[in-house]
């Protein structure tokens, strides 16, 4: 007995006397930002990830022409771009880079590195995901497409080693912006030609030791599905403006894991909160919980080649069986139905297209061929974390319910589960879309053929058309007008089955200073600091 | 007193009732047999009775995250679920993995054991480096692997069973009723094979030690000098006598491989969603235990019970049929 209870004391002891400070107060003390980041990085090279966990690091690692602001998504900040400037209707734009911009081993940015990095984006053979982000460029898409093989006639160039010089082919009044997402930042030439060839995928140049950024921090430390490590870069233009000494990202993929952690004192903020827990953070510490407007939807991505799902009456079905006001009010709570893809965003407003009507997806789902889902393929459902679940299952529950169709449901880490959707080696998949940037093509352009993005083998000539078009439009309304359309085509063919709009919940330590709500979330890493 | 026992004192008390004796006397083993005849009688009779418990994967939105009630015994989880009846479907796949799963493992390692211990020399040695290599090997990794090009297989497993059942004809909703059903253990065949394919191991040796000890005994030279088969003498006199310590270690495999299994089916591989497991109503059950604790605390008890019991039961049978322990 007495062995007993020493077996029960000791532990306990030791938990006692280990009270010491949490890493949270020890991180004040360091001035380090500890943060949850959901999932280990595909890669640290920015022309060759499309994530979100991915564009936190590239945030802290490089910098692109503009910056972001901590307090408004419109306002733009001087980046690796100390000023720009363009022609009058908007075609032509001109940067001025930052006279003492470095990389991180000390060599000058210079405006030819922007060129290189273009162009090695947009290299037919590097086959970038993202590489769409660029066709604004006069003749980008040519070149990517290989219909032209002269980069020249690409609108880049580098006038001197500190003016770039861009040529869109359109109007982009929103070109400031765009130039503050990650796949507009510069690769640092010198070194990525030392790892390989311009067209060579996934080489060392972005591993631990070789890779060299132009941000405010420089990688330090990547120990796999553990802790990726960044501290100050001393060669950054505006390092005297560095708020953090450095920044710890933690790839932890559950969510309720990464809540517990943020609760022990283990991190500054968490990259999301689940929304099942929302209501007892609430209540008990309701000062770190944060719940925000997001320009974000989820939905259900469809490979429109398989059998079944090729058929638009089919997709059609799915979406009207889908309760979205229940899965909102009681699963994914504080997120809106979604009424079409892509969510109210300053003067634009879709249709608000998208209903329950199991009545009417019965009749499409028989006229398709399936009555009361007899004879439909089994098809599974991929999801990338725990949290996912809950609604997965609410997904399938509903489609059994109402159409008779049996769905499974496959967890899968998140660069598998990427993989398997970039090369349609998937039925269906439970997916999310941020935007890019403030402007509704954020969510449309990705639909196209050969997008990066699309990942469900769906594309249509008019759709695309009338994109184009839109894009021609100098009149904003006009604009705004043809993107809807555009967008009715998407809701009638479905591809995808948007499910919610997002909100941002997030617990964030209230000692963290310069973090404001931000629609597109792209807190800029140089101006938060720590109040001991 | 009756006849029978009049035999039974003339035969001598064999070694069996001896055991049966000594355990019925050892009270934590009684109660753990009690513990598991309870648990195992109502997660397999229960369910079956026709409106007695509610459907596990029925969900009610509205009357999500309730605590326990009369209506819900053990509360509802997130999605509105019963969990009273998750966690008696549950147990049912949790009981069928670690018995399922357990049999083919031991029922191959004996067979490995025996023939490598009785046979030595040259086979022994081959068959025990079969064995090294096969401890080298990732355990988790190789079960994957092995489960995940088994799957393929269970689609058509499913189908024909289903069919099987409901007959091929049969409309739509009944094929879906008999499939709710047929589905979980189906696709759980994969499971049972890759797991009990590579977890033999542990029995084999303990086994081969065993025959090895017996087969130099001098009962078993006198059964060969009376010209018994090699076949014979294996499994009629070496194996019945080493079945204490395979027992013991059986008992204590179940649940091992029950939690094991909670590990695949969180990584995709065995038990589906919406379907459930006691592992899965654990992982699922932690993640929410702040703001929910019953959806942790009614599972967890039940796995708990059946693990405690279980190595009780593993201890007294090993305490029962220890051969050198006295006669009484």
């Amino acid at each position: 007995m007495r062995r007993l209870l020493l077996c029960l004391t000791l532990p306990l002891s030791i938990l006692t006397s280990c009270q010491k400070e949490t890493e949270v107060a020890r991180a004040n003390r360091e001035g380090i930002f500890l943060m949850g980041n959901s999932a280990e990085p595909k890669s640290l090279d920015h022309q060759m990830v499309t994530g979100v966990p991915e564009s936190k690091l590239v945030g802290a690692l490089f910098e692109g022409l503009v910056g972001d602001d901590a307090v408004g998504d419109d306002v733009m900040q001087p980046g690796a771009a100390a000023s720009w400037s363009s022609n009058e209707d908007l075609t032509e734009w001109t940067f001025k880079l930052q006279p003492e911009g470095r990389w991180s081993d000390g060599e000058p940015v210079t405006a030819n590195d922007f060129v290189f990095s273009y162009r090695r984006m947009l290299t037919p053979d590097l086959a970038a995901p993202y590489a769409e982000m660029l066709y604004f460029i006069e003749n980008a898409e040519e070149f990517n497409k290989e219909q032209i093989t002269d980069f020249s006639k690409v609108g880049v160039k580098a006038l001197d080693d500190l003016t770039l010089f861009i040529k869109l082919k359109e109007p982009v009044p929103f070109l400031p912006s765009l130039t503050r997402h990650y796949t507009w930042f510069p690769v640092p030439k010198h070194v990525v030609l030392q790892h390989g060839d311009i067209a060579d995928r996934f080489t060392d140049w972005s591993e631990l030791g070789h890779i060299v950024g132009n941000g405010p921090f420089k990688l330090i430390k990547w120990r796999f599905h553990d802790v990726i490590e960044v501290d100050q870069n001393p060669y950054y233009w505006d390092a005297a403006n560095v708020g953090l000494n450095g920044i710890r990202f933690f790839p932890i993929e559950n969510p309720y894991t990464e809540a517990r952690a943020f609760l022990a004192g283990q991190l500054h903020t968490t990259y999301t909160l689940p929304t099942d827990l929302i209501r007892t953070v609430k209540e008990d510490y309701p000062e770190y919980l944060r719940q925000e407007p997001y320009v974000g939807t989820t939905f259900v991505r469809l490979n429109t080649t398989r059998p079944a799902l090729d058929d638009a009456r089919v997709r059609q079905a799915l979406s009207l069986a889908i309760n979205r006001p229940l899965l909102c009010e009681f699963i994914m709570e504080g997120y809106a139905p979604a009424k079409s893809l892509t969510p109210k965003m300053g003067s634009y407003e879709p249709n608000p297209v998208l209903e329950f009507n199991p009545e009417k997806a019965r009749k499409l789902l028989a006229e398709a061929g399936y009555p009361e889902g007899a004879g439909f393929p089994r098809y599974s459902m991929l999801i990338s974390r725990p949290s996912a679940r809950a609604s997965a299952e609410a997904l399938q529950a509903m489609w059994k319910e109402h159409l008779g169709i049996l769905v499974d449901i496959q967890n899968k880490d998140w660069g598998s589960y990427i993989s398997a959707q970039q090369s349609l080696d998937f039925d269906m998949a439970s997916a999310g879309w941020i935007g890019d940037y403030l402007d509704p093509t954020t969510f449309l352009n990705m639909w196209t053929e050969g997008n990066g993005n699309n990942n469900t083998g769906w594309h249509d000539a008019e759709f695309e058309r009338i994109l184009d078009e839109a894009a021609q439009k100098a009149e904003p309304q006009d604009r705004l007008d043809m993107l809807k359309q555009a967008e009715d085509i998407l809701m009638k063919e479905q591809p995808l089955l948007p499910v919610s709009w997002y909100s941002r919940n997030y617990l964030l330590q209230p000692n963290v200073k310069g973090w404001h709500p931000l629609l597109l979330d792209n807190h800029p890493w140089k101006a938060l600091s720590l109040e001991p | 007193m009756s006849q029978t026992s009049t035999i039974s004192v003339e035969k001598g008390a064999s070694l069996w009732a001896d055991a049966a004796h000594r355990l019925r006397r050892n009270h934590a083993a009684t109660a753990a047999v009690f513990v598991l005849a309870i648990i195992f009688l109502s997660c397999l009779v229960l369910p079956s009775i026709d409106g007695l418990i509610q459907d596990p994967n029925a969900q009610a939105l509205p009357k999500k995250n309730q605590s326990p009630s009369g209506e819900h015994w053990f509360g509802t989880d997130h999605l509105g679920r019963d969990i009273f009846s998750r966690v008696l479907y549950g147990g049912r796949i949790s009981i069928a993995v670690g018995l399922i799963t357990t049999f083919v493992s031991v029922t191959i390692g004996i067979c490995w054991g025996a023939i490598a211990g009785y046979l030595r020399g040259f086979v022994d040695d081959l068959m025990m480096r079969i064995v090294d290599i096969l401890y080298a090997m990732p355990f988790l990794i190789v079960v994957i692997l092995l489960g995940k090009s088994i799957e393929p297989m269970t689609t058509d497993l499913t189908n024909n069973t289903v069919d099987l059942f409901a007959g091929a004809d049969s409309s739509v909703a009944e094929q879906n009723a008999t499939r709710t059903w047929v589905e979980p253990i189906t696709t759980l065949v994969p499971l049972f094979i890759a797991i009990g394919a590579l977890s033999w191991l542990t029995v084999s040796r303990i086994v081969r030690s065993q025959v090895q000890n017996i087969a130099r005994q001098d009962f078993i030279e006198a059964a060969r000098s009376l010209g018994l088969s090699h076949f014979t003498i294996l499994f009629k006199h070496i194996l019945p006598n080493s079945l204490g310590p395979i027992i013991v270690y059986t008992t204590l495999t179940i649940p091992g491989i029950m939690l094991f299994e909670a590990t695949l089916s969180f990584l995709g591989l065995g038990v589906r969603p919406p379907n459930s497991s006691w592992g899965i109503l654990i992982e699922e059950g932690a993640n929410r235990m702040t703001a929910n604790p019953w959806l942790l605390f009614f599972p967890s008890l039940f796995f708990a019970a059946t693990l405690f019991a279980l190595n009780f039961l593993g201890d007294g049978l090993r305490d029962a049929l220890d051969p050198k322990s006295s006669k009484d």
